[in-house]
């Protein structure tokens, strides 16, 4: 079986703003040719690195975000550079492209430009801010998208843990993941429409609005009932502070422990059953807690000290498990690192094991957010060296001679 | 003559509830798919309870406010499908339909008699989406989640907080929002694959499995390097690195400074803003906004080594800078300028301060029957040809289980009043709103 997007071909012109939607088309099977400046796209620049070694074949952000693509190198802003872009994009079903709004027509390969030859192409821009609007020109990064888009206001810390804590932004580069998912979405809509109609389409994507669209019922919050939401430690944003859910465990490994709708007599029950093998139901069987008014108003007991005390009894793992056997939705804190132990994940075949020929070795990946059934997901490579399949796709493919790959690069082409 | 959708005459069974699953629906929804939401009042999880309801306003399933933004775009279908009338209806209805999408845990739709076996045979290219906590395989698929627990267990909330302190996290159901992401790319994907091949399938998507390849750099760094994120000056706050910790990178990009949140003025609670600097050049630049103050001259500052190595004067000075100046002001001074920054942006900031989202008609206002009118969130992307919008409220339960039961289906109108009497359509002890007594004069 191949993926669901085999026999697609993607050009991508991304930097770390759109590098991980070309991973997820490229995973899902579509031919994806990424095109990088000469010397290399400037974000084989960021680390960590192999063996803690700069070099642009060795970043492992680089190597994560762009599994499952080819790579090349072009230089749009010679001619030559920008026919042979032209020559390739009349090859291609999607061009996705981060760029400062206007470059691309700057140079001659603008969308009107690009589909005289090529009336099926989809060309996706994806930018900090869209290509329009009085902050089309501003500058971006991971963190002031996470300010902008009102991640940071809603995650921080309760006053009693640290006082006159900032508001802090989730790391991991996630606005960049939330750009790449909705335009992941943009174009995929755009290609179901073109199996119907053959028609491409120009696409404008914001990681601004992505952001700004990602944070759950804030804007609902203030919009029905002008509410303000205050910041509070591993929890939900909340108008007025609600129960603490994260607990320190034995190991020292916090638990997310969440009491779904609240506490009522009949969870009371739940806990108490969950916590009497071990010893630890405290006073919970205490008949005064089949009346919801004494539930209510020992709130703080239960939570704050006997649910904490049951957490600090024992290792987060257990907790969790024990948790959900009882129908708990809870969950340990865990170090990514962790989830390489995790049974449920080896039992899904999550792990992929990514062979890296010119050294020798092959190392674990994470794998698919979605088991596709019937046209699985892979990793069809490791992330493209600068510059390896230049020889594939402009001598194999486009007949160059090798005379003349030659004085492309000599001359700052490729 | 409107615009052609992308999603034009593509029908989507949505049995989704709570917030991942109709998030997802929301966006097939704008594209142009006719969604038709199947819900049961009796075990309603999403209209109720609601904390958005407008003060002053009867907290009912039609008056939840974040229902109604996670709802629009849609038609709500109500229907017992528990029982053999319900479930005989429902099959009919996928027989006619594209996909069929559903959040609940892993063995519910099986349970139902709707397993993807049973689809195939009422509908046999049927794309099926499950978007469960864990998945419909593997030992923990029983496990339930809520967003806050995806991000627990996946390691996302681990990676938010200050060193030393417990995990800040997420503030919200970020895997909510971000599980609909992907159960709708896995829906827009099955349904690309089916156009082609003619085949259609099981998507087996689980909220907490599509959290873990979010922290891709952080796991190939132990993967390949053997180093984990339990480590002195991990999670580095806002920075990109904490002061006298080992000099490594913390995965959000290249480690320079300053990269941090400061106070603006009036000091307020969300008074924040963020500045980047990720090249000398960048620096210099902010010096200058800065008026070029002597202290910013030093040449332990010149170079991002001095900067890291100086970072806590380094983020004192600025933010002695940055409390005197508004933080709008301070993103235009600075980004006039070639500075990276921003403000930190409250829901109220989005709605109606932001220039850009405003610019860009973010937030449009759409009537609803009985929350009155209101903004609602519109897409980040526009499409030249088949532009995403929100041509609908969200529906009020079971608004349009007339026109779907007689118009879509072919029952008769005496068909839907039995189902009304006989408890299929609506539980027969229960009230009916205003609304359904007219579907059925």
């Amino acid at each position: 079986m191949i993926g669901p997007l085999a026999g697609l071909r993607i050009l991508e012109l991304a930097d770390e703003k759109g590098q991980f939607c070309g991973k997820l088309l490229g995973d899902l099977g579509a031919d994806v040719i990424k095109i990088e400046p000469p010397g290399g796209e400037p974000c084989r620049g960021v680390g960590p690195f192999l063996d803690d070694i700069p070099h642009p074949d060795r970043s492992l952000s680089f190597w994560y975000y762009n599994t499952s693509k080819r790579g090349i190198t072009l230089n749009l802003e010679t001619a030559e550079g920008q026919a042979l872009f032209r020559r390739l994009a009349d090859t291609a079903d999607v061009v996705l492209e981060t760029f400062r709004p206007g470059f691309m027509a700057s140079v001659g390969l603008g969308y009107e430009t690009l589909r005289k030859t090529n009336p099926g192409l989809i060309l996706c821009a994806l930018t900090p801010f869209g290509q329009t609007g009085p902050w089309r020109d501003f500058l971006s990064s991971d963190l002031l998208h996470m300010a902008a888009g009102g991640e940071m206001a809603s995650c921080g810390y309760d006053e009693a843990d640290v006082p006159n804590a900032p508001p802090i932004a989730p790391g991991g580069g996630n606005a960049w993941h939330m750009g790449c998912h909705y335009a992941y979405m943009a174009i995929m809509a755009a290609l179901v429409h073109r199996t119907v109609t053959a028609e491409g389409q120009y696409i404008d994507v914001s990681i601004h609005e992505a952001c700004a669209l990602t944070t759950e019922s804030a804007i609902a919050n203030y919009v029905y009932r002008g509410e303000t939401l205050r910041r509070q430690t591993g929890r939900h944003h909340a108008p007025a502070p609600t129960p603490r859910t994260q607990f320190r465990a034995k190991d020292g490994v916090y638990v997310t422990a969440l009491i779904s709708g609240g506490l009522n007599p009949r969870n009371v029950r739940s806990l108490a059953d969950l916590m009497e093998p071990f010893g630890m139901a405290a006073d919970l069987r205490d008949p005064k807690y089949a009346d919801p008014a004494v539930v209510a108003g020992s709130t703080s007991h239960i939570i704050d000290g006997v649910l904490a005390d049951f957490i600090a009894s024992l290792p987060a793992e257990e907790v969790y498990h024990a948790g959900q056997a009882r129908g708990f939705t809870w969950g340990a804190v865990r170090a990514p690192e962790d989830l390489l132990d995790d049974p449920h994940l080896h039992d899904r075949n999550f792990w992929k094991m990514v062979e890296h020929p010119e050294l020798g070795r092959s190392f674990i990946y994470p794998g698919e957010a979605a088991l596709y059934n019937g046209s699985p997901w892979e990793i069809s490579r490791r992330a493209p060296l600068v510059g390896e399949h230049n020889v594939s796709i402009y001598r194999d493919e486009f007949g160059l001679a090798d005379g003349a790959l030659t004085i492309l690069r000599e001359s700052g082409v490729i | 003559m409107p615009q052609p959708r992308a999603l034009e005459n593509i029908r989507v069974v949505d049995f989704s509830w709570v917030r991942a699953g109709p998030w997802a629906t929301r966006w097939l929804g704008a594209l142009g798919a006719e969604i038709i939401k199947i819900e049961w009042p009796e075990n309603e999880r999403g209209r109720l309870p609601s904390s958005t309801t407008p003060q002053g306003m009867e907290v009912n399933l039609n008056t939840s406010g974040n229902f109604n933004d996670t709802n629009v775009n849609k038609k709500s279908l109500s229907l017992n499908v528990r029982s053999p009338k319900g479930l005989e209806i429902i099959k009919r209805l996928i027989a006619v339909s594209d996909i069929v999408i559903e959040n609940f845990s892993s063995r519910v739709l099986q349970k139902w008699g709707l397993g993807y076996e049973e689809l195939c045979k009422i509908k046999p290219d049927i794309v099926y989406v499950s978007m469960s906590g864990y998945g419909h395989t593997g030992r923990n698929h029983p496990y339930t989640t809520f967003g806050p627990v995806a991000q627990a267990v996946s390691g996302l909330t681990y990676q938010s907080g200050l060193p030393g302190q417990p995990p800040a996290g997420w503030g919200w159901s970020y895997m909510d929002d971000t599980g609909g992401m992907y159960g709708a790319m896995c829906a827009l994907t099955g349904l690309y694959h089916r156009n082609k091949t003619g085949k259609g399938q099981h998507i087996d998507q689980s909220q907490m499995v599509s959290s873990v390849p979010l922290n891709g750099p952080a796991l190939l760094d132990f993967t390949v390097n053997g180093r984990g994120t339990n480590r002195p000056g991990f999670p580095p706050g806002n920075r990109a690195h904490w002061p006298g910790t080992p000099l490594v990178n913390n995965y959000r990009g290249p480690t320079v400074a300053p990269h941090n949140a400061y106070r603006t003025h009036p000091g307020g609670y969300n008074d924040w803003c963020v500045i980047v600097c990720h090249a000398d050049a960048e620096w210099q630049a902010l010096a200058a906004v800065m008026g070029n103050p002597a202290w910013a001259t030093d040449p332990k500052f010149a170079t991002v080594s001095g900067r890291l190595a100086h970072q806590e004067e380094l983020d004192t000075k600025i933010e002695a800078w940055t409390m005197t100046l508004g933080k709008y002001e301070l993103t235009d001074r600075c980004q006039q300028s070639g500075v990276r920054a921003m403000p930190v942006q409250s829901a109220e900031d989005r709605v109606e301060h932001d220039p850009q989202l405003r610019h860009r008609g973010m937030y449009q206002p759409m009537p609803h029957p009985a929350l009155g009118t209101h903004k609602v969130q519109n897409a980040p992307f526009v499409l030249s040809e088949t532009p995403a919008y929100n041509h609908s409220p969200s529906p009020m339960i079971g608004q349009h289980t007339g026109e779907i039961i007689e118009g879509l289906l072919g029952y008769s109108h005496d068909d839907l009043r039995a189902g009304f009497e006989d408890g299929t359509f609506w539980p027969e002890e229960r009230p009916r709103f205003a609304y359904q007594q007219e579907m059925l004069r």
